[in-house]
This record gives structure tokens, C-alpha cells and sequence, in this order.
């Protein structure tokens, strides 16, 4: 009788143990809070929320009251990408999404966004179609990451029809989701990975006439161009095709290795989402290592990944996380400090410093010559990326000044044509303005001081 | 005894925390209805005892209704003051339960022709709110007959199940119950009398054949009950599949969710919740309501109140000698817990919505008077202390 009882108690209480369960379930796990029929999402549409800063305390996006409501007001257009966009019919994109529950406590988010680099960057690429992305090499923080063409957050009512007609999809973050072909733009790492496995020394030479043949295929430089008796530096300056086969060819399967730790072909551990590129598992043939060698192939990558290169070359071999957000500040004096992570030394620093002569080289006789790169000890390498169809992608990636680099670049213009004509005076242009800025601000900063 | 007096203290100063609230911040002017509460709940606290009676209960019934009092005023002060009258009423229902030796009436035809008697009233001359015929009105006064026929029903139950006088008598009033609540559209009841019976006939005896017999029963009884009520076949696609129907069958499930989910852990705060949108939210969601405003910490807490009750009743039970009164106060216990059970399952999407209250929370009368006088009944059986 009382065992029964007992029966009758344990079947009630395990009633009431799936039920707390389910509770903690739905009250705490299941992904409600952000549902299309959820009204209080469209409520919070209209609360204030935090603030979002550049580096230096320039508002990039605020809350601000029009009929008692708040509306998202965004400083520059540009940063759409990246600050996202805030709005109770098109949703939530970039760090607006991302920093949601921060935001919406009211809580300030400072990034590391420079919101005069970032104008420089985008006035530089103008019209074009492409991305840049401009890093701080020492410790990995970006300062300013642009795609072109981009939406109007503050326009997203007026506009939004056209954005979805435009066939040349502003939403489409290109710094992180365009995925293309580096081309030449990769020479540095297959450098770097010659170097490394001791293949490659200074006083060796090449004699390049121009046109590599493998079995029945052929691999040829730009235009066919013979370079005559080079020597690696100069293979790279000039970008010869036909000796980054030979190496490639050399490496076979290692050079696929140094892609990885370059973090091809991974997504890049960052706070905004981001597209992992593509490198093949294995060189299939001589050719087809020939082609990886020079950027072309089955080889896919973002500008972001390719601004990392830039960068860790720049920061003597060392990959640094990228970091965007800096700071979130608000409630009880509570801070959030992202400090800069080391991901690792990718290659060793004698390796770097070749490259960055190779690379400096290139900006005073090679592909990326230049006047002022010269003058600003700009060390870059240029990539013509051919797509099969329609004209090829041009890339320039860099740093300046050279010897103590300050700024790491990546540009890349969509069917744009030749890294050399089209890319490379877009790069220099915005080091160029971007050490120009700086230059004026320390000055100010010293005069300040003074007074 | 002290953890007794301990829980009062607890409770007391939380209940001050609250009235205060009403009072100073709110401006409130029906304060004097949960200090009435209080002080009802703490006189039959003590008339309870005095009587000799098991009282532990009632503590924990007091939060219940307190807390639901809260959440109708912040909902609309008219349904709190409505339902602080009703809470009266119960009172009085619970010392008749208490004191009127209801359960040692022996008259199987008395509580089988009440019941049935209320539920063909119904049938006859009742109203019809929200698909089912279920209200009985007599001038402005409305009350749902199911709720007190369930538990004359269960009187008669209990003892026939025990003394097996006329099981055939005893199976021809079930199929009439059920037949009439068919008959009224009204299946939520239906499935809790079903149940509560097959919990209560397997106690008494327990047999493999008989589970399966009952098991096949739901089954049959649930395809046929889709083949006569469409309404039924649009609560289960709300069940099912509520994303589909956003706006229409699925939206109260949904909405129930939401405010669950956006209540989180600790809750948005009493009167911070964005409760309008919930439909039936001083009914069958006011635990969807208290779950937005005071977290999943207020929901557990409200789930150890009920299983804590249930730990009440079933060591009362333990006592209590004679075979007949035992079972009548085990079908009291079933049709308590397993109601909670279909009500908060509907809500957490275990099973269909099945639209019935959520016993000492939800808005009614009705539901509270039956409550309490099955709370009383149950006291009643308690071994008296000298």
C-alpha cells in the first residue's frame, strides 16, 4: 500500500523533472529571442543603444531620437561592412549583430577602426569594384577594411530596392567573403618557403627567357617577357613566373603546407565571419604545382588572408589574430579589453627580412615601381590574377615604411586588369596618405604638447 | 516545525517586498485585497491546526494565490479584484471540503447523478466561450460546471474502484461523462478525467492487460475525435508544426515561447514583460506571463510549490487507514497534478494546447472554488493529531 504510494509520488515528480527540464530549455537555450514573430524583436528596433567608436573616439554609429523612437544614424557609408547596419526591416548585419546583447545593454564598443584611414582606403579605391584591408602589423589591430561597392545604412529605406537589384551585390563583404585567385601576390610565401627549406640563396641565378616547359604544357611570364640571367630577388621584383615555378615544382607538396600556416584555406579566427578561401589537399603534377606556385590553380583566397600576409611578413614572421574591437565599456565600469594574440611565427625572421628586400625591390625597378613608393620605403609585391573570363583581378599587397613597418595593405580590384597599373597606384596612393596623415598628426600632437 | 515557521518568515517579508511595491510605486489603491489574503491564509492556517488538521499546505497554497494576484493586477486590477472575491468565495468551500465529511458519504448514485446532472445542465443551457459549450450563467454569474462534476465524479470514482459494487454501472456513467463533455466539445477536461482514471484504476490494481486496454483506448479515442472535431485537428497542427502558422493557430503557442525565452534566467522584472501580445494571458498563459517577468528562477520556484504539494498530499494519503478514502484522495491528488502537467506541457510544447487553468494561478473562479474544496476534502482525511 504505502509502496504503491510511493509509485503514485516518484510518476508525479518525474512529471515535474521534465518539466523543469523543458524550462530550462526554452527559458534559457532555444533560439527565440531574435525570431521574425517575436514583437519584442521589433520593440527593441526602437530602444536606444550603445555607441559604437573609431580609434580615437570618432562616433562611427549612434542611437539617435526622433519621435520617441531611436534611429541608427552611421557616420560613414563605407563601414557598412564592418559596423553593419541596425535597421527594424532589413535586420542586423556586422558588429551590430555581432555585439547585439552588449548593445542593446547600452554598452560603448570601441574599435580599432581609424575613420580617416578608412575614408583615405575608400576614396583611393573610388569606384572600383574590390577591397581593401589595412592593418596595424605589430599587433594585428585593423584599421581600416573596405569593399566596394558598399550600402548606405542611413539609406537603407531610400535604397534598398536598387541594393538588391545592383548586379554588383553591395552586400557581399569582399574583404572577407571574395574569394580570388592571388596570382603573383603570392610570390612572397613561395619565397619565403623556398627560403625556409634552404632551396634558394642569394648569389643564385636563373636564366629566364620567358617561357618554362612542362612536359606539354607551358608556364610563361606576363607578356612572355624574357628577364634574362636573374637572381631571386629580382625573380620576385619582376615577378618571373617562370622561376616561382621552379620553385613550387621544388617544394611539391610542402608549399601547400606553408599556404596552411599562412592560414589559407582556414577561416581567420576574427570576429566577423569570414570566408576560409581554398587550397587543394595535394600537387597533382608538376603543372599543377607550377601553377599553385604562381597564384593561379585551384587557389582561392580573401583579402583579408592576403592583408595577414602582408602583415606577418611586415611583423617579422609573426601572424598576429586580427582584431577589430577593441574596448567594450558600459554598466559598472565594466571593460572588455581585447589585447593582441600572437597565432604563431609562420616563418623565421632572416626568411622575412629576404622577402621585404625582394619586395622593395619590386616598388623601386620591379612591378610595383613607383615614384612615392620608393620615396616611403614601400615594400610590395603586385598580383594579376587571370579569371577565365572577363578581365583579370589586380592585387598589390605591402607595408611601409619598410625597415619599421607601421601599415600592412592589401588591394584588390575586381576585373580591374594588371596588379601593376591598376592596383599598385591605388596601394601607394593610400600609404602614401595614410603616413602623410600621420606625419600631421604627430606634429599637431608635438606643437599640441608644446603649447 | 521551526523550517515551518521559517518558510512563513520568508514568505512574509517577500509578500511586505511586494505589497509595498504596489503600494508606494504603483499608487495602488486595491492594497487592501492581498493584506486580506495574507491574513486569510494565516487564519486558516491556524483554524486548520486548531482543528487538528495537517495544515502545510496551506503556506504554500498562499504563495500560489498571492502570486497570482499579483500578475492578474499587473494584467488588468479588475481580473486581481475579481479574482480576490473568488479566492473568498473558495474559502469557504475549502472549510465546507474540511469539515462536511464529504468523502465518508457513501451514495455511489448521489455523486454520479450530480456530476452528470451539472454536465448535461451545461449541455442544455449552457454558453459557448472559445469552442466549447463549458459555461453555465444564472443572471450575471457565470461558472464552469466541469470543475466541480470532475471531482463529484471522482468521489464516486474512488470508492466504487475500491468496493467494485457495480464496476458495469460504474463504466456506463464514465462513457455518459464522456459522451456529454464530446457533446460539448470540451476535450481538455475530458482527457484529464481519462487520465486521471487510468492513473487512479492502475493504483488500485495494477495489470499489464489493463495498460494496454487504456493505452488502446487513447489511441482509438484520439483518431476518432479527430474524425468528429475539426477544432481538435487544428490544435494538433498548432502543435506540431506552430512556425507554419504564425498568425493563426500557431501565434498564442508562439507567443507563450517567446515569453518564455525573453524572460531568460532571471526574468525582465515585474511589469517589464511585453505580456500584451500573449492572448489569453490572465488564463491559460499567466504562466507564460510569470515566466517573462520573473525568469526561469520564478518558474522552477513555482514547479517545487506544486511538486512540493504533491509531496504534502501523498504523505498525508500514507496515513490515512481506510481504503476507499485513500483512493478518493489520490483521484484528488491525479486530477490536481496531472492538470498542471497538461496545462504547462501544452505550454512548453510537449503536448497539444488543451486550454484549462493552472490550479491556484490561473484567472477563475470556478477552477479556485474546486480547488479548495478538494484541498479541504484532503485535509479532512488527514490523521488528526490530538
Amino acid at each position: 500500500m504505502t509502496s504503491k504510494l510511493r509509485k503514485c509520488f516518484v510518476g508525479i515528480l518525474l512529471g515535474y523533472g521534465i518539466i523543469l527540464v523543458g524550462l530550462l530549455y526554452w527559458q534559457t537555450y532555444a533560439d527565440l529571442n531574435k525570431h521574425s514573430a517575436n514583437p519584442r524583436y521589433y520593440q527593441m528596433f526602437q530602444a536606444e543603444r550603445g555607441t559604437i567608436f573609431d580609434r580615437h573616439g570618432e562616433t562611427l554609429a549612434k542611437s539617435v531620437e526622433i519621435d520617441d523612437k531611436y534611429v541608427r544614424e552611421y557616420a560613414v557609408a563605407s563601414l557598412s561592412h564592418v559596423v553593419g547596419y541596425f535597421h527594424q526591416r532589413y535586420g542586423i548585419t556586422g558588429l551590430e549583430n555581432v555585439l547585439h546583447d552588449e548593445l542593446i545593454r547600452g554598452r560603448q564598443i570601441y574599435t580599432t577602426i581609424d575613420l580617416q584611414i578608412q575614408k583615405i582606403a575608400q576614396e583611393c579605391l573610388g569606384s572600383n569594384i574590390g577591397a581593401v584591408v589595412v592593418f596595424e602589423p605589430s599587433n594585428g589591430e585593423i584599421l581600416a577594411l573596405v569593399s566596394s561597392p558598399f550600402v548606405d545604412g542611413n539609406l537603407l529605406d531610400k535604397n534598398w530596392s536598387n541594393y538588391l537589384e545592383d548586379m554588383r551585390s553591395p552586400f557581399l563583404n569582399r574583404a572577407t567573403h571574395g574569394l580570388y585567385p592571388p596570382g603573383s601576390a603570392i610570390k612572397p610565401v613561395v619565397y619565403g618557403a623556398a627560403f625556409r627549406e634552404g632551396i634558394i640563396d642569394e648569389n643564385q641565378t636563373w636564366n629566364d627567357s620567358g617561357v618554362l616547359a612542362i612536359g606539354d604544357r607551358t608556364i610563361s611570364n606576363f607578356g612572355n617577357r624574357n628577364l634574362g640571367k636573374i637572381n631571386i630577388d629580382e625573380a620576385l621584383a619582376y615577378s618571373s613566373n617562370v622561376v616561382f615555378a621552379q620553385l613550387a615544382i621544388e617544394l611539391d607538396n610542402s608549399l601547400l603546407d606553408y599556404y596552411r600556416s599562412f592560414n589559407l584555406g582556414n577561416k581567420v579566427d576574427f570576429i566577423l565571419n569570414n570566408q576560409s578561401g581554398y587550397v587543394p589537399e595535394i600537387v597533382h603534377s608538376q603543372y599543377d604545382a607550377a601553377l599553385l606556385g604562381i597564384g593561379q590553380g585551384d587557389l582561392l583566397v580573401t583579402p583579408l588572408q592576403m592583408a595577414m600576409i602582408a602583415s606577418t611578413i611586415a611583423n617579422h614572421g609573426i601572424m598576429m589574430k586580427p582584431i577589430i574591437v577593441k574596448e567594450i565599456r558600459g554598466g559598472l565600469q565594466m571593460r572588455k579589453i581585447a589585447r593582441s594574440e600572437e597565432l604563431g611565427t609562420v616563418l623565421p625572421e632572416e626568411a622575412t627580412r629576404a622577402i621585404r628586400r625582394a619586395m622593395e625591390l619590386a616598388t623601386l625597378d620591379g612591378t610595383a615601381r613607383s615614384d612615392a613608393g620608393a620615396k616611403l620605403h614601400i615594400a610590395a609585391k603586385t598580383g594579376t590574377a587571370q579569371t577565365g573570363k572577363g578581365k583579370d583581378h589586380a592585387w598589390f599587397m605591402g607595408f611601409a615604411p619598410s625597415r619599421s613597418p607601421r601599415f600592412a595593405i592589401a588591394v584588390v580590384v575586381e576585373h580591374g586588369g594588371t596588379g601593376a597599373t591598376v592596383a599598385t597606384p591605388i596601394g601607394t596612393d593610400i600609404i602614401a596618405k595614410i603616413l602623410e596623415l600621420v606625419t600631421e598628426r604627430e606634429r599637431y600632437k608635438v606643437s599640441d604638447h608644446d603649447w | 516545525m521551526s523550517s515551518l515557521y521559517r518558510t512563513w518568515l520568508e514568505f512574509t517579508v517577500w509578500f511586505v517586498c511586494i505589497v509595498f511595491w504596489l503600494f508606494i510605486v504603483q499608487g495602488l489603491s486595491e492594497w487592501w485585497q492581498p493584506v486580506t489574503l495574507w491574513f486569510t491564509f494565516l487564519l486558516i492556517y491556524f483554524i486548520t491546526k486548531k482543528l487538528g488538521h495537517e495544515a502545510h499546505a496551506i503556506p504554500f497554497v498562499a504563495i500560489l494565490v498571492l502570486v497570482s494576484w499579483v500578475f492578474l493586477y499587473r494584467l488588468n486590477p479588475n481580473w486581481a479584484t475579481s479574482q480576490f472575491w473568488g479566492t473568498l468565495v473558495s474559502v469557504i468551500a475549502y472549510f465546507a471540503g474540511l469539515s462536511g465529511r464529504f468523502t465518508c458519504f457513501d451514495s455511489p448514485w448521489f455523486w454520479s447523478s450530480s456530476s452528470l446532472t451539472l454536465l448535461v445542465l451545461t449541455l442544455l443551457f449552457g454558453v459557448r466561450i472559445g469552442g466549447a459549450k463549458a459555461w453555465l450563467a444564472v443572471g450575471t454569474f457565470r461558472f464552469q460546471p466541469i470543475e466541480l462534476a470532475r471531482v463529484l465524479l471522482f468521489i464516486f470514482l474512488g470508492r466504487e474502484l475500491v468496493e467494485k459494487r457495480q464496476p458495469k454501472g460504474m463504466y456506463a456513467i464514465l462513457i455518459a461523462f464522456f459522451l456529454v463533455l464530446a457533446l460539448q466539445k470540451d476535450l481538455g477536461p475530458a482527457l484529464l478525467v481519462f487520465l486521471s482514471f487510468c492513473s487512479l484504476s492502475l493504483y488500485v490494481s495494477f495489470s499489464w492487460a489493463k495498460l494496454g486496454i487504456y493505452v488502446g483506448i487513447a489511441f482509438s479515442g484520439f483518431f476518432s475525435s479527430l474524425l468528429f472535431f475539426p477544432h481538435m485537428l487544428n490544435r494538433i497542427e498548432a502543435w506540431l508544426r506552430p512556425w507554419k502558422f504564425l498568425d493563426s493557430k500557431g501565434y498564442q503557442i508562439l507567443q507563450g515561447l517567446f515569453a518564455l525565452r525573453a524572460g531568460g534566467l532571471i526574468g525582465s522584472g515585474l511589469g517589464a514583460g511585453m505580456v500584451q501580445v500573449i492572448p489569453e494571458a490572465h488564463t491559460d498563459y499567466l504562466f507564460a506571463v510569470i515566466g517573462e517577468e520573473f525568469g526561469l528562477l520564478g518558474t522552477w520556484a513555482l514547479i517545487l510549490i506544486y511538486a512540493t504539494l504533491a509531496f504534502w498530499g501523498i504523505k498525508l494519503l500514507r496515513g490515512v487507514d481506510d481504503d476507499a478514502q485513500r483512493t478518493i484522495g489520490l483521484g484528488f491528488v491525479f486530477l490536481f497534478h496531472i492538470q498542471i502537467f497538461m496545462v504547462i506541457g501544452g505550454i512548453l510544447r510537449f503536448l497539444p494546447f488543451t486550454g484549462m487553468t493552472l490550479p491556484f494561478l490561473s484567472f477563475g473562479s470556478t477552477s479556485l472554488v474546486a480547488q479548495f474544496w478538494m484541498l479541504g476534502m484532503l485535509t479532512s482525511m488527514g490523521r488528526k493529531s490530538s
